[in-house]
């Protein structure tokens, strides 16, 4: 067995063993899903005439993916430091490039799994979200897109030294990136230097081409955009993990 | 006493008979000197401990040789290689016990050890072989977080050996382990050293390098105090063999005019003589006061250590160490 599918399938274990992470992973952003989903039933954005759940699902979606590859990467980094598991791959002739692509791996895996439940969920009835025929699209963006916030994670990871430095860095950034990059409520009802200025934020870019593929919210100029968006964010994080990255927490 | 110019000089070329070569290592923090010069050679083989009080400089000295620490100056060999920067084709000939917390999380103790092996590129058995060699074969379905003390020990110890290294770095391999666990422990390091592997290994508990270590170093503020097997540090170490006699048996006078005796007195019911020619007192008392009861104390690792680094705190040792046998 390689090293990295020994990585991969160990990293697989461990997720599918932990109630927490499953549920923080799947259950969590489904509840803000059908809260949201449910409150706005049937009902339509005034300035664009569309249903809130296009607005939502893709919304909620994008946030999710984004919040696991960040958590993931970084509680996993954080622990394996913390416990001299790093120091120990270290010591093997393993690659750092096996260990973080069977890392990368599970986030794309754990992202695809999400999607579908979430979009499945914003099918039902209930919620009535309807799919445009550019669908199959969403999928490269949200690969874009879990690559992206991967390399924030691993930043992240590689700054905090314990579990609760994880947490607040994760969410401080991720919290008030969901609501200001239209996650949670249309980014029409935000004010215009707002939708301008949250251009800066990669997940406006998850946002905005994964609602473009799913919903027709956008064209293909905005899936592509957003793509693009999404690969400059990993050259610069991608670049700081380079710098930030650690074998061991002792100096 | 063996002290650090009485270390004897050794050759530094590597031959097939050495695994680790060191030559002047220095390593400095700030302004204070962690290894401030060390020059040592690890044989083939060889069971070789490195003592020494917290801050001695064991840990870096250990990270320099394992190639996890870059040198400020000297030469590092292991195995014929240069272990700095990361040697990935040294790695897999060395293990290196971590600590017992580096366990992949929700796994079964197999399953940690299969995945350490495959980091390491080594079969798929390896990881059954190594729980059977340190005594886990019973553990290997529990989970690595529901695993007691002294087995988290052990599993750490199986990291190291699963891809079955020539050298073994072990860092006070039977901390967390009670007195049973770690003279099982100590069987399983013996057959480590019997199946031709190079062991270096840091510890606090002398009695346990003097056991199981053929030399050990004593590093005291970054440099060699002594280096010697421990049979001839203890015996240059000139700590005077103590005889005791059952009081009344014998006068301190006559203790006194046997040729060797250096002192003689009651201490305790007991008639003590210290003496650094035991062999010729004992018989000589087996004369006078036959040797039924006669104890004999001699002088251990322990004393060795503790005069080499206490004497640098101004703190010598009191003696109480010592290993008391019947004569």
């Amino acid at each position: 067995m390689s090293a990295y599918a020994a990585l991969t399938g160990a990293g697989f274990r461990a997720q599918v063993r932990d109630k927490a992470t499953l549920f923080f992973t799947f259950a969590f952003p489904l509840i803000f899903l059908v809260v949201f989903g449910l409150i706005f039933s049937g009902q339509d954005v005034k300035a664009s005439g569309r249903p809130y759940i296009s607005y939502i699902a893709p919304g909620v979606m994008s946030w999710g993916v984004a919040n696991a590859a960040v958590f993931s990467v970084a509680f996993t980094l954080m622990q394996w430091r913390r416990d001299d598991l790093l120091r120990l791959i270290r010591m093997t002739p393993t690659r750092l490039p096996a260990v973080l692509g069977s890392r990368y791996v599970l986030a794309l895996g754990v992202g695809v799994v999400q999607a579908v439940l979430f979009v499945g969920i914003a099918l039902l009835p209930p919620f009535g979200l309807e799919l445009k025929s550019s669908w199959p699209l969403a999928l490269p963006v949200l690969v874009f897109g879990i690559t992206a916030f991967l390399t924030i994670g691993v930043v992240i990871g590689s700054l905090a030294d314990t579990p609760e430095a994880v947490a607040a860095i994760a969410n401080c950034l991720m919290v008030p990136m969901a609501f200001l990059s239209g996650s949670f409520m249309p980014m029409d009802m935000l004010p215009d230097w707002l939708q301008t200025g949250s251009r800066i934020l990669p997940l406006r870019y998850l946002n905005d081409a994964v609602s473009a593929a799913l919903s027709g919210r956008g064209d293909m100029g905005d899936i592509v955009l957003g793509c693009g968006g999404l690969v400059v964010f990993t050259v610069i994080f991608g670049a700081v993990s380079l710098k930030t990255f650690r074998w061991s927490n002792r100096a | 006493m063996t002290d650090a110019t009485a270390v004897p000089a050794e050759r530094h070329e590597a031959t097939e008979q050495t695994t680790i070569v060191i030559e002047e290592i220095r390593k400095r923090y700030g302004d204070r000197d962690a290894v401030a010069g060390v020059s040592l050679q690890v044989r083939r083989g060889e069971f070789f401990g490195l003592l020494g009080p917290n801050g001695a400089g064991k840990t870096t000295l250990v990270e320099i040789m394992e190639g996890l620490r870059e040198a400020d100056s000297g030469k590092v060999t292991v195995l014929g290689q240069q272990p700095w920067p990361r040697n990935v084709a040294l790695l897999p000939r060395m293990g290196v016990q971590t600590q017992s917390s580096a366990f992949f999380v929700r796994q079964t103790a197999r399953e940690h050890l299969t995945t350490v092996a495959a980091l390491f590129g080594a079969g798929h058995d390896a990881a059954d072989s190594a729980l059977a060699d340190v005594g886990l074969t019973g553990q290997r379905d529990v989970m690595v977080e529901n695993l007691s003390g002294g087995q988290r020990q052990r599993l750490a110890i199986a990291s190291a050996l699963v891809h079955g290294p020539e050298l073994i770095f072990l860092d006070e391999p039977t901390a967390a382990l009670d007195p049973q666990a770690r003279r099982d422990l100590w069987e399983v390091l013996r057959g480590l050293k019997r199946q031709g592997r190079t062991i270096v290994y840091t510890t606090h508990h002398l009695d346990e390098a003097e056991a199981l270590c053929d030399r050990v170093a004593i590093l005291v503020d970054g440099r060699i105090a002594a280096l010697d097997s421990p049979h001839n540090l203890v015996s240059s170490a000139g700590v005077p063999t103590r005889l005791m006699i059952p009081e009344g048996r014998l006068s301190p006078e006559d203790a006194l005019a046997i040729e060797g005796v250096d002192s003689a007195e009651l201490q305790g019911g007991s008639l003590v003589l210290e003496t650094r020619v035991s062999g010729q007192v004992l018989t000589a008392v087996d004369k006078l006061a036959g040797l039924n009861d006669v104890q004999t104390r001699t002088a251990t690792l322990e004393d060795v250590y503790l005069e080499l680094t206490g004497s640098l705190a101004g703190t010598g040792q009191d003696g109480d160490n010592d290993t008391e046998q019947q004569a």
